[in-house]
């Protein structure tokens, strides 16, 4: 029963990591590509090392540490990506209707 | 139309490769004879349970010291390289400051739960190397990896260089010293077996190699960082 519940889980795991890759390819501009690898991979990996845990209890204490590790750095890690590339101006996807950071550097004032 | 065929071709072709190799792969069910006597001999004779750290650090503890000497060369060609460097003709300093933004709350924050982390981590595994995979070359790699977020998240930061300097010639002297001691006191250069082996499986046993390991961890964390913060555009 554990044993199936754990690659159940880690099927779903690998299903988010497919649709990661899928919106890799798909979305249109770097910021919509860079959201989409990072929510799908953040969640795929925490449901992987989910299933791990259920197929071996005991490795339970760091499969959690490493779902911690990955739950801090992958959000962290992608939101610097993205600043940096909305700082050397990579231009949005046509269809973007809101700008919220230019809004606030706006409404700031000077600050470009 | 010729594109995609081409791209067809070349995906046939990578997976034709790919099926080859798996179609073609049996499992080696045992060791070859050089591993075999490997993997007697480690935990016999020197008590490591990781017979990779214990031939790293013992047997082949020559190599590792030429690796660690080529790691220090390369930390002193980049500096030579680029810490002379002068500025592109055209570039003021202010220019310089005004480019490189101030990093965001949400990376500094992070910075700061996840830095202590990855000291700990980088020290687990230098710590254990004698008992599960790990060792002195990884647990600096894993410490570098630390100072390189701290340079990322605090521009303004600067490491001291010649306190690294001066930890990492100390670390290397050091593992100098204890490879002459194992040739006076037992069988030769790097010789593990000058502190007692202790009791298989624990944390304080396998005689010199959890010392090498540290000495090594130190003076690869050491060198690693000195060349990120070459690596760094300089202010001046």
């Amino acid at each position: 029963m554990m044993e199936l519940i754990g690659s159940i889980l880690v099927l779903l795991g690998a299903i988010f990591h497919f649709s990661a890759g899928l919106g890799m390819l798909r979305m249109p501009d770097a910021y919509t590509r860079m959201q989409a690898g990072t929510k799908a991979s953040t969640l795929g990996n925490t449901l992987v090392l989910l299933g791990l845990a259920f197929y071996h209890p005991g490795w339970g204490l760091k499969l959690l540490i490493i779902v911690y590790f990955v739950l801090m750095t992958n959000p962290i890690s992608s939101h610097a990506l993205a600043r940096a590339a909305y700082g050397i101006r990579i231009p949005l996807a046509g269809k973007t209707g809101i700008d919220a950071l230019r809004d606030v550097r706006r409404k700031r004032g000077g600050r470009k | 139309m010729i594109q995609r065929l081409c791209v067809a071709v070349a995906i046939a072709s990578f997976g034709l490769v790919f099926a080859s190799l798996a179609v073609g792969y049996t499992e080696q069910n045992s060791l070859r004879p050089l591993a075999e006597s490997y993997v007697r001999l480690v935990p016999h004779e020197l008590g490591a349970p990781n017979v990779i750290t214990g031939i790293l650090l013992t047997y082949r503890g020559f190599d590792t010291l030429g690796e660690v000497a080529v790691l220090f060369m390369v930390a002193a060609s980049v500096g030579l390289l680029l810490g002379a460097r002068r500025r592109p003709r055209g570039t003021s300093t202010r220019d310089r400051a005004s480019e490189s933004r101030a990093s965001s709350e949400i990376v500094r924050t992070g910075a700061d739960i996840l830095v202590p982390l990855i000291c700990i981590f980088a020290a687990y595994i230098i710590m254990n190397g004698h008992l599960s995979a790990g060792g002195g070359f990884q647990g600096g790699a894993v410490i570098a990896s630390g100072v390189l977020l701290t340079l990322l998240a605090f521009p303004q930061y600067q490491p001291n260089l010649e306190f690294l300097s001066i930890t990492e010639s100390l670390a290397g002297a050091l593992f100098v010293l204890v490879g002459i001691a194992g040739l006076v006191m037992a069988g030769g250069f790097l010789d593990n077996r000058i502190l007692p082996l202790g009791q298989f499986g624990a944390f304080f046993s396998a005689g010199a190699i959890p010392l090498l390991s540290v000495l090594l961890g130190v003076k690869v964390g050491c060198e690693l960082s000195v060349i990120l913060e070459r690596f760094r555009p300089k202010k001046s």
